[in-house]
């Protein structure tokens, strides 16, 4: 029976212990099986986000990309992406800014210059706002099928899906490592530079142990998998379309690309009509 | 009052019924029968005497005896070499398993158990290329012969390590993943059906990582079960798992075995479980030679044997060894409880065995002091009003642990028991400072643990994990150990560090990686590591899981060996006869709360609190309670001495009137 206790309030270095990251990334990839974007086929999808990934790079009017950056933002919005996939964006984002800014500043390109940059990171924030809508939409396992439905090796698709599913195990795996290291260890006064340097050395040197254990508990894998007809189902073409059968592209998928490409056009065309 | 002769021979007559039974569905080789048969007149006929010609008796019994008895599998003159090993792993083995058996195989660490089973499902010769010698049949089919998928169709196996065989992330994408390889176009309904099979339906869209070791045991075997195999292999299904659970999935191999007739072979070193679900035992000598293979009953009670081997006999048979309690019928000792009371007890209308603690059989010196008198010693360890616990996916705070109040002292021995998930890891993580109280608070040894670190709290507290895989973070195990020292700058640690060594047996091995020891070997390594701390308070979490007899005894011998230097030593456990013959206090936890606090046999006496904690007494301490004896014993040796106590005055006092 869970109890729960709603007078807890976590702090702010308990909010990102690894304990913490696991449960996010785990709500990244699973969590959302009900959003608006999860209900379509994850073909489409993938074909949706690769234009959505790679026109932008084309693109150099800002209206258009302005528009583009609505669309994807309700998008995203509505797929409910976790806070810290948000909060590495922006960090992400505001440094890139920063960046420009400096650099055009230091370079005497002053603020028109900034203003010329944003265009990129105009499109970087499309290409990212995509790929968090889609990926937090659509759960490992339908991205690996639609992977193997589009050619994609077995291996491949399988590694995706398996990957997702270790995820959890090695993340506590590594958080127990790196206890053995502090729980063993003796750690240098408190809040100096040195305490800094000793938590990035062990967060570092803590891979070792999970790398070594990773590819020991990997034996058990690979053989529960030969007993599983891991081996024998790549061979035989039947099992593919067995196991893809269940991915069908409905009316619901063609109208979403139909109502997407009327949208693209009709930024396209405001696109042509305005400047900024 | 009766004395034991009499109970002895009383019993004989509901015996000799219940055992012909046995018989039939055993079918007993010849020599034992013989021995059946002579065993009224001649006391000396000693069938625990067999010997390695058992395993052809039985093989040549079962051909001419029972026609309907089929071989489903055969395994001749098997010897197998890993590619790179310099000895052989197994060394010409030949075996005969019929069909609808329940049989298991135990032996020694390293005598080539799991080997043996890798042969059964052809991962061994098609996947390991070693030397393979010998021939291996499945329903019939030649093992080298065939793909191991094909083979799969007919043996499962499910691995001891549970965890990692689980490969697709809900349940029921598991169960369907073995038949969609092979391309059933029904591997929908034979997922289902793998869940009726086991009464898990409710499981079936629970995301893997979320469930209990219990479950993904359970997981584990439905998967085997969607190929609906004639043959399943369970890899020491009760090593990671709590008693009651345990037991569950025994209950579910005996119930594929008798309803849907299954062969079930199982390695297991729990002989409880054996004696109470199996029907054939083989056993493993070193260098993977068979010894022998008997029926459940005649191989349980073959007591000296086993334990040359460090296999533990049921705590039954050990005690009826040490009486010299045969079954009257057979000349083997009982090795089920059920069995062992009915030799004991009396004839109805006479009365019940019952130890007169006043007068000359006391219970072993108990040290109640510990538990009651608490005032004067040293308080270690204080939990005031502790809450901690975890944050779900659906970013609700769940407490693991609610308003836990309790104090450490020196000298105290916790065995700290109760179901998986009870919260027992948690309040352990609690004490070590790498987990802090939501609320309320936590001191170890004057350390506030909020506001100081593992590190520092190292000092004075020392953890071993539940996997020692996570302990091993040096080249190898010497450094390992010394890790604590070094990195405080100790001079001098060489003869410190030799000692630890020294006594945990590791000599030969400090120079490993300890990912590659034994199971074992790596629970020894661990147990030195967080030695070499100097530790004034040690907590364990599930040291004894893999631990053999011997190293049990040794780590118990240690830490009364070390009560200088460590006060206090908290166990989380499973291993109920660690709390009954070593713990002095033992917490029972129950949905984050402690239920009970107290001493050994205050817990054996409640059983609702037994079930709510899925706990399950020792063998010796529900012997107790079906002798209806107040106060049960609590180990073997206790008992035996209160039984001795018991027949020397009944023999002495008046006789039985009949």
């Amino acid at each position: 029976m869970e109890i729960t206790n709603p007078v807890h309030k976590p702090g702010f270095w308990e909010k990102i212990s690894v304990e913490r990251i696991k449960v996010e990334l785990l709500r990244t990839a699973y969590g959302q099986s009900m959003t608006f974007l999860s209900r379509f086929d994850p073909r489409i999808l993938m074909a949706w986000y690769a234009f959505f990934a790679i026109t932008p790079w084309f693109i150099h009017n800002k209206v258009i990309l302005l528009g583009f950056l609505i669309a994807i933002a309700i998008l995203t919005y509505t797929s409910k992406p976790s806070l810290l996939v948000l909060l590495v964006l922006a960090i992400g984002l505001i440094s890139d800014a920063a960046y420009m800014l400096v650099v055009s500043l230091m370079f005497g390109g002053g603020l028109a210059a900034a203003w010329a940059l944003s265009t990129l990171t105009l499109k970087l924030l499309v290409i990212t706002l995509a790929s968090i809508a889609v990926f937090t939409s659509m759960d490992p396992e339908r991205l690996s099928d639609g992977l193997l439905s589009l050619g994609m090796p077995a291996q491949f698709s399988f590694g995706v899906a398996y990957g997702f599913r270790m995820l959890p195990i090695l993340i506590e795996e590594y958080n127990n490592i790196l206890y053995s290291y502090r729980l063993r260890g003796k750690s240098p006064q408190k809040k100096s530079l040195r305490m800094l340097i000793y938590s990035f050395k062990l967060s570092v040197i803590a891979f070792y142990p999970l790398i070594l254990n990773t590819a020991k508990r990997t034996r058990t894998t690979v053989e529960a998998l030969e007993i599983k007809g891991f081996t024998y189902a790549m061979h035989d073409p039947k099992v593919k379309k067995l196991k893809l059968s269940y991915l069908k592209i409905t009316l619901k998928d063609l109208a979403f690309l139909a109502v997407s490409a009327l949208y693209i056009a009709v930024v396209f065309y405001l696109g042509s009509m305005l400047e900024l | 009052m009766m004395t034991m002769a009499q109970a002895q021979a009383g019993a004989q007559a509901i015996h000799a019924k219940t055992y012909a039974t046995d018989m039939e569905v055993n079918a007993r080789v010849d020599k034992q029968a013989d021995a059946i048969a002579s065993t009224a007149d001649s006391q000396q006929a000693n069938v625990l005497a067999t010997t390695d010609t058992d395993v052809q008796a039985s093989a040549h019994s079962g051909t001419h005896h029972a026609a309907d008895e089929q071989a489903i599998i055969e395994v001749r003159n098997v010897s197998f070499c890993y590619p790179g090993a310099e000895v052989n792993t197994l060394q010409d083995v030949s075996l005969r398993i019929t069909r609808g058996d329940f049989v298991a195989v135990i032996g020694s660490n390293g005598s080539g158990k799991s080997t043996l089973c890798k042969c059964l499902n052809g991962l061994i010769p098609t996947y390991y290329s070693g030397d393979f010698e010998g021939k291996v049949l499945v329903n019939g089919i030649d093992t080298s012969s065939t793909t191991i998928a094909q083979l799969s169709k007919h043996v499962a196996y499910v691995f001891q390590d549970f965890e990692n065989q689980l490969v697709r992330p809900t349940v029921f994408d598991e169960l369907c993943f073995a038949p969609l390889n092979f391309g059933y176009e029904n591997y929908k309904e034979r997922a289902q059906q793998a869940l009726r099979m086991l009464d898990i339906e409710e499981l079936s869209t629970q995301w893997i990582w979320q469930l209990s070791g219990g479950q993904k045991h359970m997981v584990a075997l439905a998967a085997a079960l969607a190929l609906d195999p004639e043959v399943i292999i369970v890899d020491e299904p009760v090593a990671q798992l709590d008693p009651a659970h345990a037991r569950l999935i025994y209950e579910k191999l005996a119930m594929l075995n008798d309803t849907y007739h299954k062969t079930i072979i199982v390695i297991e070193h729990h002989t409880e479980y054996i004696a109470d679900f199996c029907k054939n035992v083989i056993l493993l000598d070193q260098g993977g030679r068979v010894r022998w293979s008997k029926p459940v009953d005649a191989a349980l009670s073959a007591i000296e044997e086993l334990q040359e081997l460090h296999i533990q006999p049921p705590q039954v048979t050990q005690a009826m060894a040490a009486l010299q309690l045969r079954d009257p019928a057979t000349q083997l000792y009982p090795v089920t409880i059920e069995h062992a009371a009915q030799l004991l007890q009396p004839l109805p209308g006479q009365q019940l065995i019952q130890p007169e603690h006043s007068a000359s059989s006391p219970p072993e010196p108990l040290n109640i002091e510990n538990s009651s008198d608490s005032s004067d010693r040293k308080a270690l360890v204080i939990i005031d009003n502790a809450t901690s616990g975890y944050q779900s996916m659906n970013k609700q705070h769940t407490a693991t642990l609610r308003d836990i109040n309790l104090t450490i002292y020196e000298g105290d021995r916790i065995a700290l028991v109760g179901n998986n998930g009870a919260g027992k890891s948690t309040l352990l993580r609690l004490i070590a400072g790498i987990r802090k109280p939501w609320s309320g608070s936590v001191n170890v040894c004057g350390n506030d643990t909020r506001s100081t670190t593992p590190e520092q709290l190292s000092d004075a507290v020392s953890f071993i994990f539940q996997n020692p895989e996570e302990m091993f973070i040096a080249d190898h195990i010497r450094e390992d150990i010394e890790f604590f020292l070094k990195a405080r700058k100790q001079e001098q640690i060489e003869p410190f560090i030799n000692h630890i060594i020294d006594t945990f047996n590791l000599s030969e091995l400090q120079q490993r990686d300890g990912r590659l020891l034994s199971g074992g070997q790596q629970r020894r390594a661990t147990l030195a590591i967080g030695l070499a701390m100097k530790p004034t308070v040690m907590l364990l979490d599930e040291p004894t899981a893999s631990l053999d007899i011997v190293s049990r005894r040794e780590m118990t011998m240690l830490f009364d060996e070390l009560h200088e230097q460590v006060q206090a030593i908290v166990v989380a456990t499973h291993d109920m006869q660690l709390v009954a013959d070593w713990a002095t206090r033992v917490i029972v936890m129950h949905n984050g709360e402690i239920l009970l606090d107290g001493r050994s046999e205050e817990v054996f006496q409640q059983p609702h609190l037994l079930e709510l904690a899925a706990l399950i007494p020792p063998q010796i301490v529900q012997l107790g309670h079906r002798l209806q004896w107040q106060q049960p014993a609590l180990s073997v040796e206790q008992f035996v001495k209160r039984m001795k106590q018991l027949t020397l005055l009944t023999s002495a006092g008046p006789s039985p009137t009949r």
